[in-house]
């Protein structure tokens, strides 16, 4: 098991490697690619061996193997098996073109790896000082990714994200020192007592005061990274200066693993102060996130971060799921957490194209890419309906299934409102997507002039946007029930 | 292990020491010479590791004394001397214009947060008589600062100043509430690794003086 979980978390690690050997954007990218597939492959097999085990805890309790940590793991993996076929055919152009020095590319290719094999790394940290020491070296990791291409706006986003989640992330160490002083009763050692199955059970000797203060400067630093609300200001820009596939990771994996942080912080807070507190928090925090994210969303003119606000508001939803809670909230929650990271890679990816071929982001001067770039096209207005949460994709289940715990936690109008601002975000995405599909506009530069290149591009879209379609009619059991022993492993 | 008593040698001298940081993060705030806050920033940091040194040798815990160790090295040494040659000497930063707020106004709402950092605090149960009570309400008045000298401030450098204050309090919240927290010392590499991403990044970029003196046009690029 162990050996399972050191390659999920190490595999990744083949992109940095490649360069290691002095390989350049092609090399780099198909070890890459190599290591996200095996890493994936091995978070399948994780999850088959876990089946049975309620928990394994390994290495003085630093490893913790649960169904929430191996249902993220599955959710990251995948993200960074698309993006990586999305790197590929991306850098490679870009280097083609010689818009990126071939140091850059490198650049790309060791951070990426980084990146992506921090996050996984963190998802298996029991301890949860090892927690927040992984995900700050993934941040730093994905903050050269922001800057990576070295213009004055690039380094500006890179700034600002860098400066506002270092913030975030000192207030979560804040409040990982105030669980661990909320703890002093404990007769465990220190180690223990920051050890998060110890912390669980032990939840209701944890000190209530200081408890209440750490869950909250956890949802406030962690929430950071995740882009609650109203501390997600860097996210838009981050998104948008980001290289495509590095926007798609840091939409779709990032995020999460800031949310898990959340989860784990509210099941001991759950389990000592009771529900009340901690639901509202979120219920709270999701809402002011999901305004927010739909608010911009409103005639946002650069498509790039028309996508990043929908990251905020489906952060929203999560959250909204995850306070409103009970057995439906949180499996809702996590099936939105899975279907959000596929629909948006998908998405992120798909401007890469975009990008290349028409060398803009503003989504007013993308016109008629249905008929230009038919397979980037499709795939952006198919994308933009399922991340709105049309059928049959995906996330419409979640949806619907969080809709369902508002009206079982009877809370109609919070859940009216949730819907209603469901409906502008649909509105407001798929009107601009359309937009941007239809109509007569400037002919496009073919994004990749290579043919492997274009296959590379078209992989993640069609498989992406497949599973999303499937997991709307169809969960698989095995999904069902890793995501059924997660929300155990929580309550 | 005996916990800090605020009535022992040790525990006057950490209060004091506290007291020596919020003053600092103070002066920071009230400044409007960039070489006064790097000024501030390191003297700080020297209080700082004294009072880590202090709590190490209460303790006599090896950690400790490395947190204190680095702490003198890098934040009292490496990094005002660092922002001193690379950020103000080659970007020849002198006086800080780039505020949101007047100075008084800053320095009122500073008060006020550190009155709330008392009241936020007292409402928690720290132990009766432990030097803790009276320098956690302290450390959390410093990390509000922090961020506050991060709103008012528009200038990245100074951002960067009071993202390390930030920092500092919230490594003297860690020596005197849980000074036997495993990971203090790794949790002090990387907020350094980070603070010379930070410095860093503004260096190679430059992008102090177009924050600064960014005219609208530029502020709208990265708008909404």
């Amino acid at each position: 098991m162990i050996a399972l979980v050191a390659l999920v978390v190490l595999l990744p690690l083949t992109g940095a490697l490649a360069v290691a050997v002095r390989c350049r954007a092609r090399g780099a990218g198909s070890a890459l690619i190599a290591g996200a597939i095996g890493s994936f492959a091995a978070s399948i097999a994780l999850a088959a061996a876990a089946t049975g085990h309620p928990h394994l805890q390994g290495i003085g309790g630093f490893l913790y193997v649960d169904p929430l940590a191996v249902f993220f793991a599955i959710t990251v993996c995948l993200v960074v098996v698309l993006a990586a076929f999305g790197s590929a055919a991306y850098l490679r152009v870009e280097e083609d073109r010689g818009e990126l020095s071939s140091f850059q590319v490198r650049l790309y290719f060791v951070f990426f790896s980084v990146f992506a094999s921090g996050m996984l790394g963190s998802l298996f940290a029991g301890n949860l000082g090892l927690l927040w020491v992984l995900i700050e070296a993934s941040t730093l990791a994905s903050a050269a990714l922001v800057g990576l291409e070295a213009k004055a706006r690039s380094l500006e986003a890179a700034w600002k994200y860098v400066i506002i989640s270092s913030l975030g992330v000192t207030i979560a160490l804040l409040a990982t020192l105030w669980l661990f002083y909320a703890g002093s009763a404990l007769h465990l050692t220190s180690n223990e007592r920051l050890t998060w199955s110890y912390l669980f059970a032990h939840a209701h000797a944890l000190q209530p005061g200081s408890l209440r203060l750490a869950f909250l400067l956890a949802v406030v630093g962690y929430g950071t990274k995740v882009g609650l609300a109203p501390m997600h200001t860097w996210l838009p820009d981050a998104h948008s200066e980001a290289p495509s596939p590095a926007s798609a990771m840091l939409s779709a994996a990032l995020l999460n693993t800031g949310m898990y942080a959340v989860i784990r912080f509210q099941a001991i807070a759950k389990a000592g102060l009771g529900n009340a507190y901690p639901d509202h928090v979120l219920l709270v925090f999701g809402f002011l996130t999901l305004f927010v994210g739909v608010i911009f969303m409103v005639r946002r003119g650069n498509f790039k971060r028309l996508f990043a606000y929908s990251s905020i508001e489906h952060m929203g939803i999560v959250a909204i799921a995850l306070g409103f809670g009970g057995i439906l909230g949180l499996y809702g929650a996590l099936l939105q957490v899975l279907n959000h990271a596929i629909g948006k890679a998908v998405l992120f990816l798909s401007t890469g194209d975009f990008v290349l071929g028409y060398r803009t982001r503003e989504s007013s001067e993308v016109r008629g890419a249905l008929g230009a770039l038919p397979l980037a096209g499709g795939v952006l207005v198919l994308a933009s309906l399922a991340v709105a949460g049309c059928p049959p994709f995906g996330i419409f289940l979640s949806e619907l299934t969080i809709v369902r715990a508002g009206f079982a936690r009877s809370a109609p109008v919070l859940t009216g409102l949730l819907l209603l601002l469901l409906v502008v975000g649909f509105i407001a995405l798929v009107g601009t997507t359309l937009a941007m599909a239809t109509g007569d506009g400037p002919e496009p530069l073919h994004p990749y002039p290579r043919r492997s290149g274009r296959l590379l591009a078209a992989l993640p879209l069609v498989s992406g946007l497949g599973i999303l379609a499937l997991l709307g009619v169809w969960i698989p059991g095995g999904l069902n029930e890793i995501i059924v022993h997660a929300v155990r492993a929580i309550s | 292990m005996q916990s800090l008593s605020s009535s022992s040698i040790e525990g006057t001298l950490l209060s004091l020491s506290a007291v020596v940081i919020l003053l600092a993060a103070f002066a920071c705030l009230g400044s409007k010479l960039f070489n006064r806050y790097v000024a501030y920033y390191g003297l700080q940091s020297i209080v700082l590791s004294f009072a880590a040194a202090v709590v190490a040798y209460h303790y006599d815990n090896a950690q400790l004394w490395a947190l204190a160790i680095l702490t003198l090295a890098v934040k009292g040494l490496a990094i005002p001397i660092a922002a001193r040659r690379l950020l103000l000497r080659r970007l020849e930063l002198k006086r800080d214009v780039a505020m949101s707020t007047g100075l008084s106004t800053s320095l009122i709402i500073g008060a006020l947060l550190t009155a709330f950092a008392y009241l936020a605090i007292r409402a928690q149960d720290l132990p009766h008589g432990v030097v803790a009570s009276s320098v956690v309400p302290l450390s959390t008045a410093v990390v509000l600062l922090g961020a506050l000298i991060m709103v008012v401030r528009r200038h990245t450098v100074a951002q960067l100043i009071g993202w390390l204050i930030t920092e500092n309090g919230v490594f003297l919240g860690a020596i005197t509430l849980v000074a036997t927290f495993p990971f203090i010392v790794e949790a002090g590499i990387f907020l350094d690794l980070v603070a010379a991403v930070l410095i860093m990044v503004v260096f190679v970029s430059g992008i102090t003086r177009r924050l600064a003196e960014a005219t609208s046009s530029e502020l709208m690029e990265l708008r909404g």
